[in-house]
């Protein structure tokens, strides 16, 4: 591990901190524990509000907020070559060898690989999200992803059925797509010191309260769990478009003292919220990886959550009860996990999940898929042209023009600002004490 | 990374599992994969086997439909060019009104009284308020230049038949379950601007009552007709879009010839050639689900 090369990674995507979510802290975590390792990673997104430019984050983490604004869902306008300019200024600044884009729903992913690849530097891809095959939106975003991984060198996919989807999706052969799961800031979710009592159980929901979370199954099942156990009450924490609803079951039901709707929840006061609680569940109608299990479990809350998309993959046997996305089901499933709640200790199972997950795990695991990319032959145009047409008839042939246009313009910021004049970022060491053993001057690239 | 050890018979290796805990699973790459893979998929499960003759059976209510349309512009004109008075308008919509009831009446489940008076409070309403508004129509498009109304005319009827509910009725029997859609509100509401369009360059207030009414009653109340004749008996179904084809085609025959040759055309394509290319697209459907699906809702949302 410590003769590795030393690579110089630019993370792209849409979603990053200020916002939080899943794929921005995938890509906060995983940049940080890649600089532990002694790599050098940059991340590119765009600006959000005012903030724009460049900072710095934790253990020099290097952020571009490039000045393009969001015009659709946290998305950047899509112009196919606006960003090339700004790219490779930021490409030759920073000397990278290796670019790692995002999320398929980001645009500003999906533009960057391509200028990427025109460029000739690596690729690699992550894809965090399920998606369908049948309705117009998922369709197109298919096409755009089958151009996108026409020409990457590795993918990574967050789990197994996440795989075959993305295999599925884009075409690529499976043994180009690896599987490497999120993981969980185990010391950021300790449990609580005291343990709960168990005379009253308290049922915790985070999760943004849209459909697709499955807010219509909570609206369903908390009426039904209320009426069978009166020792049980529920705290619900997020916001969105069905919070009417739910709150219109609680008027009507009159489970006013057994239902707290807390609003939105800051994704500090997470912890606390979650170690107020015994049980945790998680209704979502379909999810790739559920990050919001893992900090549950990591808090030492047994789970109920939702047979969907890789949810079974996620945590032991022990550690989940799992029901199908009927109401029915999951009452039973809720029944269940109340029966075997004497039985879990939330230290054994804070200690469990920092043995199973690890984010210093998933960046070395991620080292790997670096050097197998690095390790991929160069390309020239041509080659890579014949990828294209694979796409599809009349598709096939649009993206290679797409390419052949992009190589031209690439061709042309090369005489108009020749990469000679673009100054390149001296190293500077913002972490002193881990990387002792690695002179300055040897570092390669 | 290294090499699966393989032929070692102390080394025994575990079993892969599709699980992402516990980190890398020992030999094992991350990019391994199983002989489980996309073994959950599914193919093609919902998809129908359709059979040619039951398509093209099916597709007589496009026909059918077409037909109607046909005949109401064939009035139109004729009205249009003096060859029809408003009186002999008038016996026409009363005909009309009177047969419709009575297809109605015969073709109802159950008949009763008060579902009677229903209807004919409600067509009383409706023609009392198209007389009154009669005069309104009249001067309606006084200052638009004819051509403009043709075209308008001939682009709103391809709205209509494009985005018209075949399957169905967009104006339901009292009680029906479904509500209409989206695209057959438009297509109900295009056929109604036609119609004022038309009614506005007649001559006199009863011509243009009597058109109106006549218009109306076959855009809002045909289909449900049609809708309540299939439900009783397919057979009688049949037999009636013959019969109306054949009236329609004789009627447009005399009225128009290349017009007719248009209608004969399009009548073969629906019936003959879309059920023959449809059965031919339907090899290529492929229709994919598996576990990474999004989960329907066993229950409806009901606010």
């Amino acid at each position: 591990m410590d003769g590795q090369r030393r690579h110089r990674i630019l993370m792209v995507s849409d979603f990053f901190y200020p916002n939080f979510g899943g794929v921005e802290n995938h890509i906060y975590y995983l940049s940080q524990c890649l600089l532990k390792l002694g790599h050098k990673v940059v991340v590119m997104t765009h600006a959000y509000g005012n903030r724009s430019g460049v900072r710095y984050m934790t253990g020099g983490l290097k952020v571009y907020y490039i000045p393009w604004r969001p015009f659709l869902m946290q998305n950047t306008l899509p112009t196919f070559y606006g960003t090339l300019p700004i790219l490779r200024t930021i490409l030759i600044r920073e000397r990278i060898s290796l670019v790692h884009g995002h999320q398929a729903f980001s645009t500003l992913c999906h533009e960057a690989l391509m200028h990427a690849r025109t460029m000739g530097y690596k690729v690699v891809f992550t894809d965090h999200s399920l998606y369908g095959f049948a309705d117009v939106g998922s369709i197109h975003m298919n096409k755009v992803l089958q151009f996108t991984l026409a020409d990457v060198n590795q993918a990574i996919c967050v789990s197994h059925t996440s795989k075959e989807n993305t295999v599925l999706r884009s075409g690529l052969p499976p043994e180009k797509v690896f599987v490497i799961p999120n993981a969980v800031d185990t010391a950021m979710f300790k449990p609580a010191q005291t343990r709960l009592s168990c005379d009253e159980i308290v049922i915790v929901v985070i999760s943004r309260l849209v459909y697709r979370k499955g807010a219509d199954l909570l609206v369903e099942v908390i009426p039904e769990v209320c009426r069978f156990y009166p020792n049980v009450r529920f705290i619900i924490g997020g916001d969105g478009p069905k919070r009417v609803r739910i709150e219109e079951m609680r008027e009507k039901n009159s489970l006013q003292d057994r239902v707290e709707m807390l609003g939105a929840v800051p994704h500090a006061q997470v912890r606390s919220v979650l170690i107020s609680g015994h049980i945790f569940l998680n209704s979502s109608l379909t999810e790739a990886f559920c990050i919001a299990i893992l900090e549950a479990a990591s808090c030492g809350l047994l789970t109920v959550s939702t047979r969907v998309g890789g949810v079974p993959e996620v945590l032991p046997d022990d550690m989940i009860v799992l029901a199908e996305p009927r109401p029915s089901d999951m009452v039973k499933a809720i029944k269940k996990a109340i029966h075997i709640l004497p039985k879990i200790d939330p230290q054994v199972m804070h200690l469990r999940m920092k043995s199973l997950y690890s984010w210093h795990d998933v960046a070395r695991r991620t080292e790997v898929v670096y050097d197998r990319a690095l390790r991929c032959p160069t390309e020239d145009l041509l080659e890579r042209l014949s990828r294209y047409l694979t796409c599809g008839a009349w598709a096939g042939k649009i993206f290679c023009l797409v390419m052949i246009i992009n190589f031209l313009l690439w061709k042309l910021l090369q005489l108009w600002q020749p990469s000679k004049d673009i100054e390149e970022v001296p190293d500077i060491a913002l972490l002193h004490d881990q990387r002792e053993t690695t002179p300055w001057d040897s570092v390669e690239d | 990374m290294e090499a699966k050890v393989e032929g070692n018979p102390l080394i025994t290796q575990s079993k892969w599992r599709k699980v992402a805990y516990g980190g890398m699973q020992p030999g094992y790459d991350d990019n391994y994969t199983d002989e489980s893979f996309l073994e959950d998929m599914v193919m093609n499960a919902n998809v129908v086997k359709r059979d040619i003759v039951k398509v093209m059976r099916d597709s007589v209510s496009i026909s059918q439909y077409i037909c109607v349309v046909a005949l109401v512009v064939c009035v139109w004109t004729y009205t249009l060019g003096a060859t029809i008075d408003e009186t002999s308008l008038l016996l026409l919509d009363a005909g009309l009104l009177g047969s419709g009831f009575l297809v109605l009446l015969l073709t109802a489940r159950r008949l009763s009284i008060n579902l009677l008076s229903h209807y004919l409070l409600k067509i009383s309403f409706f023609i009392s308020g198209l007389y009154v508004l009669a005069p309104i129509y009249h001067t309606l498009t006084r200052s638009i230049s004819s051509d403009s109304i043709w075209a308008l005319t001939v682009s709103l009827l391809m709205v209509h038949l494009f985005l018209h509910d075949y399957s169905g009725s967009t104006i339901r029997p009292p009680g029906a379950l479904k509500n209409p859609t989206l695209t057959s509100n438009i297509s109900l509401n295009a056929s109604i601007v036609a119609s004022v369009l038309i009614a506005s360059r007649l001559p006199s207030r009863l011509h243009v009552f009597a058109i109106m009414l006549f218009s109306l009653q076959v855009f809002l109340f045909a289909p449900l007709v049609m809708y309540c004749i299939k439900k009783y008996s397919f057979g009688l179904h049949l037999c009636f879009s013959s019969l109306l084809m054949t009236v329609t085609l004789v009627l447009v025959f005399t009225l128009h010839r290349p017009l007719f040759a248009l209608l004969l055309g399009l009548l073969v394509f629906v019936t003959v050639v879309c059920p023959f290319w449809l059965i031919r697209l339907q090899e290529y459907k492929f229709e994919i689900n598996g576990p990474w699906d999004e989960a329907k809702l066993c229950f409806d949302i009901t606010e």
